[in-house]
This record gives structure tokens, sequence and C-alpha cells, in this order.
């Protein structure tokens, strides 16, 4: 019989369907979010033609062999469905994927280093992918094969900014703050090292500056390919970790006690986060705050335990993205803005709120 | 907050490589897919059209419809070209800025707009790129500078087939060479050898200037050709101008000056008035237009202790005949500048 005040079975069981309630609200509205986002973009487009071309792709002609017919003229049909299929689709294809892969990045590290603030833009692993990506365009390395030497020269300029960050940080692995700062010290310099290549090549920095504006302009089918595969290795690693994540929060000396190698666990975790950032970072630029905002709003919802904040970021982050790319282009009419811009604006006042409830609560996160 | 699972082990080192084979084998599926796909996809260029390969001023190797009556030019330089070429009829999009942002005027000034005959309905926002509002335009080639994200152009050109050419010449020259690239797309009549034989006519006149100038190389006047000011209390205040390797610098050398940035390092660098003051130049040539005027450089860093400003010798030149690498700036911006430089050689 439960103590007084103690949570009962039936309590746990309430709470545990309410959770799946909660899950599958999320994922519905995740659905629904991406079906909508293929009847937005700057050009308007007939419901009914998007639907038709939609259905005509997907089965590969089987429905709707003409999916423009009465409605708009052959040629511009030929252009909605390139419009449509070739442009939309692909963009909100990535977003869901570069979402989840800075939500799932920046669950991690805020598990990793028991931070709030925690995030792969704010501490240097987006800046570190940026620079790596950056120097294809500044030393005109293996453009023409960027669906490849894009992510890869990201995921190295990431997992290089992650090294350093343990590193510097040393013999103090311990030290959670140590390593926070060593990340957003890391930043600033790599901010300072971008800047520098961008004086490099005029040619260059031109399109770099482009690239760093962030956006899915760039999306294309291949590249969805490319970023879902980085996601799933990333994801599906992270996700198995997770309990690893989970004893983490109970301190280095508790999670040693209990047999885990902290160092190495977190040198594991951190080389992942890398990854899921510079496959992100490598097709849609460097877009903030992502990783920052939905772990906050999975912990919020579901609680502290990993095995769902992890999952749970993958699907807020890319429900967050997704919205802000759908808001990047409708917010003015016929026009694109960066999407990081969008997730600037809702991350910020974000961070500053995060900020103020850390002072208020006087220590570190959880 | 539950620890099941916790404490590693053999096993847990075991699962963890198993997820990491599946995820790898599942994720070389999915692009191996993803490319098979488009590998059996059909190329949207027509087939049996006659096409043309040229090498563009990227050095890559294009395929073009030969011909091709939709044309989206990305660049002012560009649609200048078209014109004078007599083929503003297969013009359908041009570059410019989201109508919230100044629309076409951001890019062409009034005179450009009127002369050209475009519209908003043209317009194709170029950062970021607007790619729906690119296709929509149904275009069969696409004429970009590198004004443009070329890595997201490039993207548009391999997934939905449509030829990409970038013009992005960074010599005076180069725009002859450009003119007959895109003689070698589109048959011009005789407008495209007159016209070329006009610019090179222009370019051979510089020779003569040359030679007729009485003084050596040392003695050129020493230049500040700007193009844009940021005024005293703005955040860094200067005077923006071309350095080595850029289109405007090869103009101020072709109209025998000597720039007064030709050794710095980078390319389009922003001189403070204090660098200006020490290179001393003997004439200012400013670019005027789009909102900028002799107000706003007269409100630079130091702009009337210049020796040029205080000798009157600061001239007002349309910055699309500096900026813009197109047959204009040959025809009309390269006898300008040298009137400028040097009145007496050539009257």
């Amino acid at each position: 019989m439960p103590a007084a005040g103690a949570p009962g079975v039936g309590d746990r069981l309430g709470r545990r369907r309410f959770g799946g309630w909660l899950l599958a609200s999320t994922v519905a509205t995740m659905a629904f979010l991406t079906l909508a986002s293929f009847f937005v973009g700057t050009v308007p487009i007939p419901f009914r033609v998007v639907a038709a071309i939609l259905l005509h792709q997907a089965s590969n002609g089987a429905v709707f062999s003409s999916p423009c017919a009465g409605t708009v003229p052959a040629f511009r049909c030929a252009a909605f469905t390139a419009i449509v299929w070739d442009l939309r689709v692909p963009a909100v294809l990535l977003a869901l994927i570069a979402g989840a892969a800075l939500g799932l990045a920046g669950g991690t590290l805020q598990g990793v280093f028991r931070n709030p603030l925690a995030d792969p833009y704010l501490f240097g692993l987006s800046a570190g992918a940026a620079v790596g990506a950056a120097g294809l365009y500044v030393f005109n390395i293996g453009l023409r094969e960027s669906n490849i030497t894009l992510p890869l020269f990201a995921f190295l300029g990431a997992v290089v900014t992650g090294a350093a960050i343990l590193a510097i940080a040393g013999g103090r692995l311990g030290s959670v703050e140590t390593l926070l700062l060593s990340g957003v010290a890391l930043s600033y310099l790599l901010s300072g090292v971008l800047s520098l290549m961008l004086l490099y090549n005029p040619f260059g920095s031109l399109q770099v500056s482009f690239w760093l504006l962030g956006g899915l302009t760039g999306a294309t089918w291949d590249r969805v390919g490319v970023a879902f595969g980085g996601l799933l290795v990333a994801g599906s690693l992270l996700v198995v970790a997770s309990r690893e994540v989970n004893v983490l929060q109970l301190g280095d000396e508790v999670a040693l006690s209990l047999g885990v190698e902290v160092a190495r666990v977190r040198t594991r975790l951190i080389l992942l986060a890398s990854l899921a950032t510079g496959f992100a970072v490598a097709f849609t630029g460097v877009i903030g705050f992502v990783g920052l905002i939905s772990p906050h709003i999975v912990r919020r919802i579901f609680g502290p335990d990993y095995r769902v904040v992890l999952p749970g970021s993958a699907l807020v982050g890319g429900i967050f993205l997704l919205g802000a790319s759908d808001l990047a282009q409708t917010i003015l009419p016929q026009t694109v803005l960066p999407v990081g811009v969008l997730t600037a604006f809702a991350g910020a006042p974000f961070f500053l709120y995060l900020l103020q409830r850390k002072r208020r609560q006087g220590t570190g996160g959880r | 907050m539950s620890l099941n699972g916790a404490v590693p082990g053999a096993s847990r080192q075991v699962s963890l490589a198993l997820v990491a084979v599946i995820s790898l084998v599942v994720a070389g599926g999915a692009i191996g897919a993803t490319a098979a796909y488009f590998e059996l996809r059909p190329s949207a260029t027509h087939p049996g059209a006659s096409a043309v390969t040229v090498t563009d001023d990227l050095g890559r190797t294009v395929t073009a419809p030969s011909n091709p009556s939709r044309v989206v030019a990305l660049s002012p330089s560009i649609v200048d070209s078209l014109v004078r070429l007599g083929l503003r009829d297969r013009l359908v999009g041009v570059d410019c800025s989201s109508p919230a942002f100044g629309g076409l005027s951001a890019d062409y000034d009034a005179s450009q707009t009127a002369a050209w005959h475009l519209t908003s309905a043209m317009c194709v926002q170029v950062s970021p790129l607007n790619s729906e509002a690119l296709v929509n335009l149904s275009p069969t080639l696409v004429l970009s500078s590198t004004i443009v994200s070329v890595s997201a152009v490039q993207e548009i050109a391999n997934t939905l087939h449509i030829p990409v050419i970038m013009l992005q010449p960074v010599s005076v020259s180069g725009i002859v060479t450009d003119v007959q690239l895109l003689m070698s797309l589109f048959p011009t009549g005789s407008l495209g050898p007159t016209l070329v034989a006009s610019m090179q006519r222009e370019l051979g006149n510089v020779s003569v200037l040359d030679a007729n100038l009485s003084y050596n190389d040392a003695q050129l006047p020493s230049l500040l050709l700007t193009y844009a000011v940021n005024p005293v209390g703005s955040t860094a205040p200067g005077y923006w101008t071309f350095g080595p390797g850029t289109f405007g610098q090869s103009l101020a050398e072709l109209a025998g000056g000597s720039s007064i940035s030709a050794n710095v390092t980078i390319p389009w660098p922003e001189l403070s008035g204090s660098q200006v003051l020490l290179a001393a130049p003997s004439l200012i040539v400013y670019g005027t237009g789009f909102g900028i005027d002799l107000t706003l450089y007269a409100q630079g860093p130091d702009w009337s202790s210049f020796t040029a400003v205080q000798s009157g010798h600061a001239y007002a030149i349309d910055s699309t005949l500096i900026t813009e690498p197109g047959p204009t700036t040959v025809l009309v911006g390269l006898p300008d500048l040298i009137g400028l430089l040097h009145p007496s050689a050539h009257s």
C-alpha cells in the first residue's frame, strides 16, 4: 500500500496515459503541419492543384494522370509540379530533418553538461560546422560534389570544435561550467576565424554569406536523402545512449559509482551531437536556438527522462523549424526571409527568459 | 527518473554496434534509393532540341538549348547585354530584392527599369534566393552572376535540369567575352557583331590614349574610385572601393588611373578617412544613385580635408557605370571615366 501522498499505481497509469496522449498529439501536430506546409509558398498555387500534384507524383502517375487538367495551362502545370514536388516537398522534409537533428543535438548537450543553456549554436558546434563548410566555398574544394563534401566538412568542423572543448577542459572534465565557457569562448574564436576566411576570397565570401543566412532554398531530394542518413545514424545512436544521459544527471561521482565511464560517454555523446549538428548545418546554414528551445519544451511537457527528452526534442525541433520556415515564406508577401531570423526572434527572448529563471534559482540547471 | 539499464556492459556495447550497423545500412539504402530515383528521372531538357556547350565565367561547362525562348537574367549587367543584343523579348525574369525591401528599385535604377521595360512580375528575389519565383517563370535558361547563391542556383539546375550559366567578368575585356558567349547561344543578326566591334573600338581607344599620355605610369593620377560611403556616425565610417582582382580595379587601370586601393589585400575594401588622407588621391570619382549622392559623401570621414575635394577634383559618376560589368560600362562608363581622369588626352 503506497504511503500517504505518494503516487499510486492509478496515478502512474493516468500520467502514462496522459503522456501517451501528449505524444500522440505531438505526432499529429507534426503530421498536420507537414501536410499543411506543402500548400505554403511564395507562389500561390490552387489547393486542388497542389493536392492533385502530390497524389500524382507520390503514386508515380497512377492517380490523377493530368493533375492540372482544366485548371491551369500545361506549361504552368509543369512549373507548379516542379515547385510542389521538387522544391516544397524536399524543403519541408529537410526542415523536419534539420530541426530534428538540431533538437537532438541540443537535448544531448543539455544532458551531457547538465545545463539548460547548452545548445549547438551557443556552444560553438554550429560555428565549427560553419567554418568547416565555409572552407569549401572559400578555398573552392569539392563544391561540385557539395552534397557529400558539405556535410563532411561541416561534420569535421563540428567534431574538431567538440574535441577542442574537451581538450581545453582537460583534466577538469567534471567542471560543467569550464566546459560550457570553453564552448562559448570557442564560438567567439570560430566567428573570428570565419570572418578572416571571408576576407580571403571575394567570390567565396559572398557565397558563404548567402549560406550563413540559413535557409531551405537549396533543398533537393538528394540532400534530403543524405541529411536523413546522417540523422538516422546520429539519432539512433543518441536515443540508444539516452539512458546514459539519464545517469549523467546524477553527477559524475554517482555515475562513476554506477559503472558509467563518464569521460568516454561524454566524448561519444559530444561527437554524436556534432554529427547531427554537422548534417543540419551543412544544408541549411547556421540556424540558431532550435536546439535550445526544443528540449525545454519537451522537458516541460514530458518530464526530465532523457529516454523521452531526446526523441521528443527531435520531434519538437522538426515542428519548430518547419513552422519557422512556413512563417519565413508567408509573413511578408512574395518574400522569403532567412529562416534563422525567425528562429532568432523566437529563441533570443526564450534564452533571456531562461537566464532570468536560472538567476532566480541561483544554481545550475537540471 | 528511471535508471533502467543504466549500467553499461558488454551487451550494451554490442547493442550500440548493432544500432550503428543497422542505421548505416538503412541510411545507405535511403541515400542510394534517392540517388537511383534521380538517375531514373527523365531529363527536363527537350530531346532533339539543338544544344550549345559553353564554358562560363566560373569555369563550368554548361550545355544549354540553342536560342532559348524564356530567359531569367539575375544581374543588371546581363540584362544590359541581352537588351543590347536585341533579346529583350526573351527576358521573363530579373534579379530583385523582395517587394518588402525595395523590389526592383533595389537592384535597378529608375532609368534602367523604364528603358528595359522591367516589371515587378519579373522579380526573382535573390537573397535568399526565392526558388519558387524562379521556377514559376518557367525559364529555359538562367543567366546568373555571383550576386546569387551559386550553390542554390546550381541545385536548381541539377534537380530541375534548367541550365544555369554564370556570367561574372572580373575585367573589362571579360565583358566582351561574355557578350560573345551570349552570341553563341542566340541569333543576334548584325546587333551582336556591331556591339562587339563598338566595345573593341572603345578598348582600342584606351591603347591610343595610353600611347598619347605624356607621362609614365608613376605619374598617372592617383585615384579613389568609390561607389558607396558610410557617413560619420555610422558603425564603420569609410569609403567603399575596389581591390585587386575586381572588375572595378580593372576599369580604373584601363581609364589610366593609379588606384590608391590597388595594393590592399581585400577585394572590396572600405577605406577609412585616415587611409584616404594618407594616400592623398589627386582625383576622387564617386558613384551616385540608389539613394547615394554628394550630400552623403560630404558626411564621410574627412571628406572636406581631402586634397582632391579641396582642389575641385572630386567628380560624380552614375554608379551603374562603375559597378555593373555590362556593355554600357564599356561604351559609356569607360570613356566617361577617361574623360574625368585625362580631360585633355580624351578630348
